[in-house]
Formats: C-alpha cells, structure tokens, sequence
C-alpha cells in the first residue's frame, strides 16, 4: 500500500505538468506520478511539428480561437476554447524559462512557424522534435522538486471508487508483478489516446487507451469517441509520422502525374488545410486510382526536394533522419511515400472545462481527455499545448479538492477482488490475444477508416463483439510474474476491445459527416440533430449513449471552407 | 533469420533461439515482436515509440548497443545475437534495470537553475548562435548505451557515466542558466569528470551521435577555469 | 567486472583504450624491473655476465616489443589529450589512424635502428 496526496497516471506531458503545478504550488502534497513506461518514453515524446501560441501583435486570440472551433467543425465547447487560446502563451513561455531549447529568430525571440489550419504563423517549435524536449524539459524540471515521486513502469489496473469519489487506485508493478494499491486522495488521469485499436498509424506501441478504457468501465462517460484524426502524411510503410511542419516549412503534396491535387480541394489553404480535409483529399486521390502504386501499396509523394537541403537541415532534421534510416530515401533529393495515418483520439474521459470527470477527486487531461476544445477534428500543434495548459488546471484543481478532503478509506475488498480478477480469471484460455489485437486492428483499417458508411460500421461492431467472445477464452503464456508481458498485453486487448466498441457504435449512431466522422451514407453536416457531443457509458451490455449540447459563445456555425 | 536471444527467467540465463521470416525494411523490433506475437509471448522487450526518439528499446546486437528499432534487419546475414544492456542488472530478457542510470542523471541537477517567477513567466532570449552550442546535447534520449560501454561505468558503478555527464554540461553551455557553479561542484567530484578515461565507446555508439565524450571533456575543462 | 571490460571494446577507440591500458602495464612493470636492474649492478663481472643476456639477438624481440609499448603509448597519449582538450572530437576517426600510423612507423624505424646497432 503506497500512501499520496495527489496520484497522476501517466507521465507525459499533461502528467508531468499536473505535477509541475502541484509542487511548484505546494511542496507539502505528495505527488505520486504512476505511469506504464518511464516517463520520458511516454508517447508525447514523438510529437513532432510544435506548439500553438499567440506570442505577436500580429495575431489575436480571437484568431486562434476561431481558426480551433472553424477547425473542430463547430463541434468544439467555444468557452473552453477561448480559456485555452489565452493559456497558451503562459505555457509556451514557462517551457522556456525551464530550459526548453525553443527554436530562435535571428534577434533571440523565439520563432514560429505555419501549420495546418492556422490563419497566421503561430506554432512555436524546437526543429522537429518539440514534443521531445518539451517533454524532457518538464521531466528534468520535476527532478528539482523533493515531493514528486515516480512509480515508473507501474500498469494501471483499476480505480478504486466508493460513494462517487475517488480512493485510489491499483496498478502492477511490472518489475516485481505484484498488485499495488495506491491510496489517494485525488487522481488525475494523463494517460494518452487510444491509436493502437489502429493497425496503420503513428502512435507507439504502449499508447492501447488503458485510462480511458478503465475509467469508462468505472462508470465515466466516454465523450465524442468517433472522431478519430488521421494524420496526412504517415510514412508508408511502417506509419511513422511526417510532421506537419513539412508542409509548414512550403513542401507539397503530390499525385502520380505530379500535380499539387490540393488545388482541387482547398484551393485557398492548399497542403495547409486542416488535417481531415487534406487526409480526405488523399484517401479521394488514392482510391480514385490517381496514387503511386508500391509494394506496399497505394502513396502519394511529399516533396520537400525544394527547400533545399540548408532549411531541411535546420528545420526538419528529424524527418530527414527518419526517412533515412527508415527508407533509405534522403527528403533532400527525392519525395516521400505517405499516406494518411491514423493519428489522434479527439474524444476521451467526459470533464467539464476544469478537468473534472463526475467522479468526485478524479481529474483527466490531455489525450485521454475530451474537454472538447477539439471538437471533430483538431488543429496540428494544439494538442501538446493543450497538454500544457490542461495538465496545469488538472493539478490546480485536484490540489484545491484535497483541501477539503480529510483522509480517505481504503476498502480491502477492492484490493482482494482486484488480485483475483487480475491473477485468477483473466486468460485462462487459449486463445492468443495478439491474435485478437490484430484482427482488431484490421477492422479498425477498414470500417473505421477515413470514409465510413452504415454497412461497414455494422460489420465492424459485429466483428468487435465477436473478439469480445473470443477474448473470454484468452490467453496468458507466462507463469512468471516479473515483468510479464504477456499478461500485460492480454489486459491491453481487454481495454482496446472496450473502446473499439464505444468508437464504433458512436460512429453508427451519428449519422452525419463532421470533421474527422465522414459518412458516405451521410456525407453533409446536420446541426440541427448532431451539434452535440456524443457520451457513451458502460454497461454489461455495451455502451448506453446520451448527447449532450455544445457550448456556442461567439461563433455560430457556417459552412467550412479552406 | 536465426534470433539469438539471451534470456533471463528466475534468476537463471539460457540462450534461446527463434526462426524469423524477414520482409525488406523489417526492423529488429518487428523481429521481436513477431516472436513475441507468433512464437513465445513471454519474451520480454522494452518498446515504445519505434522511430527512434523515446530511448526505450536499447540492446546489444551482435556485441554491440544499438536501438532495435532502428535497426535494419537487412544488415545482417543469417544470424543475429541479441543481449541485454552490460553495465546494467538484468530484470527479465532484455529488459534492464534503469533506476540507477535515472538516479545518476538527477544528480547532475539537469534542470535550468534561473530566476523566473512561475506565475509570471517572461520571454528570454536566446540567438541561434547561443542555442546552436548546446542543442546538440539537448538531443540524448537516454537510451544507456553509452552507460553500457564505458569502461570507467564499468569498474565502479558509482561513476555518472556519459548521459549524466551529457546533460550537466548541456545546462552549463545554455545561456540562460544561472547554475553552471553547483553543477561544476557535483561533477568535480571523484565519480564525475575525473573518472572518464577517454575510451571513446559512448561517441561511437551513440545512436543520436552527440558525442558524449566531446561533452564530458569540455565540461572537464570549464572545472579546471 | 572490474578490469575484464577494458576488453569489451566495441569499436577501435575501445581496443585503443585497451591497448593503452596494457602498455601502461607493462611499461610500468619494465620500469620496475629495469631499476631493479640497474641498482643491482655492483660489479664489472656481474655487468658482462648480465649484458651478455640481455643484450643479444634472441633478446631483441622483447626490445622491439617495448618499443611498440613505449612508441604507442605515448603516441596514443597525445592523441587523447588532443581529445581532452575538447578539439578535434569530429574527426576522432581520422585522429586515431594517424596516430596508429605514426605509432607503427615509430616502431618500425625504432626497431630498424635496434636490429642495426646490435649487428655491428
């Protein structure tokens, strides 16, 4: 039994800037920081292209704010959003002041560059590997602080809730396999999207949604779990991202004959539409027969040869390094295979605009939250800020909840009945569950792709409750507990199936194309039914589905155009 | 491909081998994944973001440390050899005990030490020229393969060893860092600068090619201004 | 591990490191022995019968072979402290094949000189 004020699962960048709040804030609350991985091989590490903020006269937030709920379809929470825009430069600035190596105009001031969506150059970079160094700049910070602890390689397994509030939590220790209860007084979840229910797409391998997944079965709802981003340009084969900032930096997007087919589709924006727009426009190219055909099938060519090799160099030096070593093709003298790739969970744990889910004491940020700044499709470089700013409120709040909070019970049952589901019950069959993980994934590929219809949907659900079955008779090849994987991953398929579902079932149900959720049984936007978030809860049965109004502050819904 | 593998279960070592088909650009974290998908699902690995910039999955291949994920099977012939980390205590299989690594680069007090006001953050400047001379420090996933090599980690285990050494110079050469005297105190010290001999393994095996030994022989000098 | 991973070199730096390590050693241990040596010497007769061993051409392998200690030590020693000075870290590649040329030329000629001044 480990004893904390505030435990954070999760220890990426909304979970280490939770903490960052909580120490710098009171050096008197222990912090427990839980996370499956060290918590600098968190996933926030590939974030590549940069960070949105408005730093210069030039832009407003109004701006930024609009091009976001333009951007989310008119599907994001407009007050949350304008809080956000104007966090952000705040955020930027105290990544730099703990060191972190932002990229430089000539005169010292820090630079930015365009993206996606964005009316002005506003996201503000470290070359191509921003989420990397912001990510190490906060852990390197969290190591001044004495009250901050790391329970590194830690698997969450369960949330302990009694009466509406939180108690704790318990987790595995990987390193010894034994089942750990945390108690806490409150516990903010960070624990990153849910990628991995794809099998094409940029996310690391540990990214499988387990707090989304864990929290749902405790009884908060899921929000706007269709809205599923792909990425434009993966790297073909293997799904490694290309940051946007390619295409930020002037590359262009190419068909086989060897025109910028952008035209067709944004003729203002071009390559720097919003993401499903031009992941759209890509997937139309490439089943329309106007892609390259590879061994790997279907791509189109970013091209980045005019940049020349000087910009590339400063500016994309890891894209090119990747390209590289992954293909063998150098960004400087040839174009890159890509295709769009699966890329971000824009739902997540339901919370109000301060991070609060229903349960009392249990707080979400980042990924694996759905505040709704994002709506149905989120702009590039707003998801790690939003990280930043969102991880701070998480741990503001959750320290201003544990003054109120005396001591909390802790329910031996909860720990006794964990032990059994965990050791005795799971896996027990014989079915092998990365079996089940991959036809998941093929699924996934093909029904919930970027376009959709009802059929498909259907016999996606049908094949995901058919795994579900499966999945009972699963099982685990391992009778050591130390750092056994493969008990880890059978719990992983666990959650993965939960959520495919929830993805899937909000998918059908919404029967209208907005931002990243295109129908083509559906293919026009319906306000009048769908402006609303969609909430999934759980049951025994599979998810009950509420909706719940979006919050429109300023900006009325128009048709979207780029 | 033959996968040579060395395990650890219960405190016991074995060699274990295993078929691999190899596809053109399969890497050897695919590799390892197939066996741990296909063939035993025991074999335990760390892995994590597979391009090469989480620092999760370092190995030694055929002798020497390199990140499987980046790896590209096709540079190898029939068979290929794969350990754990030296230098580091073995938990399971591959995957290593880091606590002690992470430790050593706490020590170095890796954060910048300046005086700015939380609540009210300032933008400071910095030109290309000044993030240019330690940017390409900032870029060490701390992988431990320069730990794994160093003959002077090696013989006393106390010693910080390249990334912590890495990391305390790259805070020393930021211009906005106040803190350059208590960093230079800690790594003066008899397990700090003093202990490298100059073996120059952490250079060459760097997946990220900071040249670590570069780093520890120019912090070397600012203890000696 | 102790003293056994000087030899779990990786890359040529590591054997370099080895070789250093080595040389140092026996240079070390010819030292001793060679001052050891020297004060023992307390006769003429004791001087002859001992040259008449050491100096000689079944001896002049282990001559030759000090050479090389001596010769790559010291040149592998300026090339590290070229290295220490923070310079040339880019080029270290470059550095450690002309100071092992150098080395070996060393050797060579030192060896020449050797084999030429015994067979007068």
């Amino acid at each position: 039994m480990i004893d904390c004020d505030i435990a954070i699962v999760g220890a990426g960048l909304a979970g280490m800037r939770a903490a960052v709040t909580i120490a710098e804030k009171n050096s008197k609350v222990s912090v427990a920081i839980i996370a499956k991985t060290y918590p600098i091989r968190c996933h926030s590490v590939c974030a590549e292209g940069g960070s949105a903020a408005v730093l210069r006269k030039e832009d407003s937030f109004d701006l930024h704010a609009w091009d976001t709920v333009k951007g989310s379809d008119f599907l994001a929470d407009q007050d949350a959003v304008e809080f956000f825009v104007r966090e952000c430069p705040k955020e930027i600035l105290r990544l730099e002041n703990w060191g972190c190596p932002w990229s430089r105009n000539p005169d010292g001031t820090i630079a930015q560059r365009a993206f996606g969506g964005h009316s002005v150059n506003r996201t503000v970079f470290a070359a191509d590997r921003t989420g990397f160094h912001e990510v190490h700049t906060l852990y390197e910070r969290l190591l001044k602080y004495d009250n901050v602890e790391f329970f590194s390689e830690y698997f969450l397994t369960n949330l302990a809730i009694e009466d509406n509030r939180i108690q704790g939590l318990s987790a595995i220790e990987l390193k010894t396999g034994n089942l750990v209860f945390f108690k806490a007084k409150a516990v903010i979840l960070a624990t990153g999207g849910a990628g991995r229910l794809y099998g094409f797409t940029t996310y690391s391998h540990q990214v499988t949604g387990d707090g989304m997944a864990i929290a749902y079965r405790c009884g908060v709802p899921l929000k706007d779990m269709e809205f599923m981003q792909f990425h434009p340009t993966g790297l073909v084969p293997s799904g490694i991202l290309m940051t946007e900032a390619c295409r930020g930096e002037g590359g262009y997007l190419r068909n086989k004959f060897g025109e910028r087919f952008m035209q067709k589709y944004a003729p203002e924006k071009m390559e720097l539409a919003p993401r499903d727009v031009v992941a759209r426009a890509m997937w139309k190219e490439i089943i329309e027969g106007r892609a390259f055909e590879g061994e790997h099938g279907p791509y189109l060519a970013l091209d980045l040869t005019h940049l020349g090799e000087e910009k590339i160099e400063q500016r994309l030096p890891m894209i090119r390094e990747a390209a590289i070593k992954f293909l063998d093709i150098d960004p400087v003298e040839e174009p890159l295979p890509v295709k769009p790739v699966q890329h971000y969970t824009m739902g997540g744990i339901h919370t109000n605009m301060f991070t609060e889910t229903p349960v009392k004491g249990l707080f979400a940020a980042g990924e694996c939250a759905c505040v709704s700044i994002h709506g149905a499709n989120r702009l590039g470089s707003n998801s790690t800020v939003e990280c930043l700013v969102f991880g701070r409120v998480a741990g503001e709040m959750a320290l201003k909840y544990i003054e109120n909070v005396k001591d909390v019970k802790i329910n031996q049952e909860f720990l006794k009945e964990e032990e059994k589901r965990i050791f005795d019950k799971i896996g027990k069959g014989n079915e092998n569950p990365h079996t089940i993980k991959r036809e998941l994934n093929e699924t996934m590929d093909k029904h919930l792709w970027i376009f959709r219809n009802g059929d498909g949907l259907k016999e996606a659900i049908r094949k995901i409750e058919e795994l579900k079955e499966r999945y009972s008779q699963a099982s685990i090849a391992d009778d050591c507990r130390k750092f056994n994987v493969a008990l880890l991953s059978t719990l992983e398929v666990g959650y993965m199936l939960d959520l495919a579902e929830v993805v899937a079932m909000g998918a059908l149900l919404r029967t209208e194309s907005r931002g990243a959720h295109y129908r083509l049984d559906y293919p026009e936007r319906n306000d009048k039914q769908w402006l609303v978030h969609t909430l999934a809860y759980y049951t025994r049965e599979g998810p009950r589905f509420e909706y719940l109004p979006v919050t429109i502050t300023k900006w009325k819904p128009v048709e979207r155009k780029y | 491909m033959k996968f040579v593998i060395r395990r650890f279960k219960d405190d016991k070592s074995f060699w274990q081998s295993f078929e691999v088909p190899v596809k053109k650009g399969m890497t050897l974290l695919d590799g390892l994944f197939y066996i741990r998908e296909n063939i035993d699902p025991s074999l335990a690995f760390r892995a994590s973001c597979r391009m090469g910039i989480c620092g999760s999955c370092a190995v030694k291949v055929n002798g020497r440390p390199r990140l499987a994920c980046e790896t590209q099977l096709s540079k190898f012939k029939k068979e290929i050899k794969i350990e754990p980390l030296d230098n580091f205590r073995v938990i399971r299989d591959l995957v290593t005990e880091f606590e002690g690594f992470f430790a050593k680069h706490k020590k170095v007090k890796p954060y910048l030490i300046a005086n700015t006001d939380y609540e009210n953050p300032i933008e400071q400047l910095q030109t290309p020229e000044e993030l240019k001379k330690y940017y390409i420090f900032t870029l060490c996933i701390k992988c431990g393969s320069c730990l794994s090599v160093c003959p002077s980690s090696a013989t006393l285990e106390s010693s910080l060893g390249p990334a912590a050494l890495v990391s305390a110079y790259r805070f020393n050469a930021d211009s906005r860092d106040r803190g350059k005297e208590e960093r230079l105190k800690i790594v003066s010290e008899s397990f700090g600068v003093w202990r490298c001999h100059s073996a120059m393994e952490c250079s060459e095996v760097c997946p990220k090619q900071i040249e670590p030994a570069k780093a520890i022989q120019l912090l070397r000098r600012e203890t000696l201004r | 591990m102790g003293v056994m991973s000087w030899f779990k070199y990786k890359s040529p730096f590591g054997l370099a490191f080895a070789f250093q390590r080595i040389t140092g050693i026996i240079l070390l241990f010819y030292l001793i022995l060679h001052l050891c040596y020297l004060t023992s010497l307390q006769s003429r007769e004791l001087y002859e019968t001992l040259t008449s061993i050491t100096v000689s051409r079944q001896f002049i392998i282990f001559d030759s072979l000090l050479i090389l200690c001596g010769v790559f030590h010291g040149v592998n020693g300026i090339r590290i402290i070229i290295h220490e000075l923070g310079i040339g870290h880019e080029l270290r590649r470059v550095v450690l094949a002309v100071s092992a040329i150098i080395a070996i030329l060393g050797w060579i000629i030192g060896s020449y000189i050797l084999f030429m001044a015994l067979g007068d």
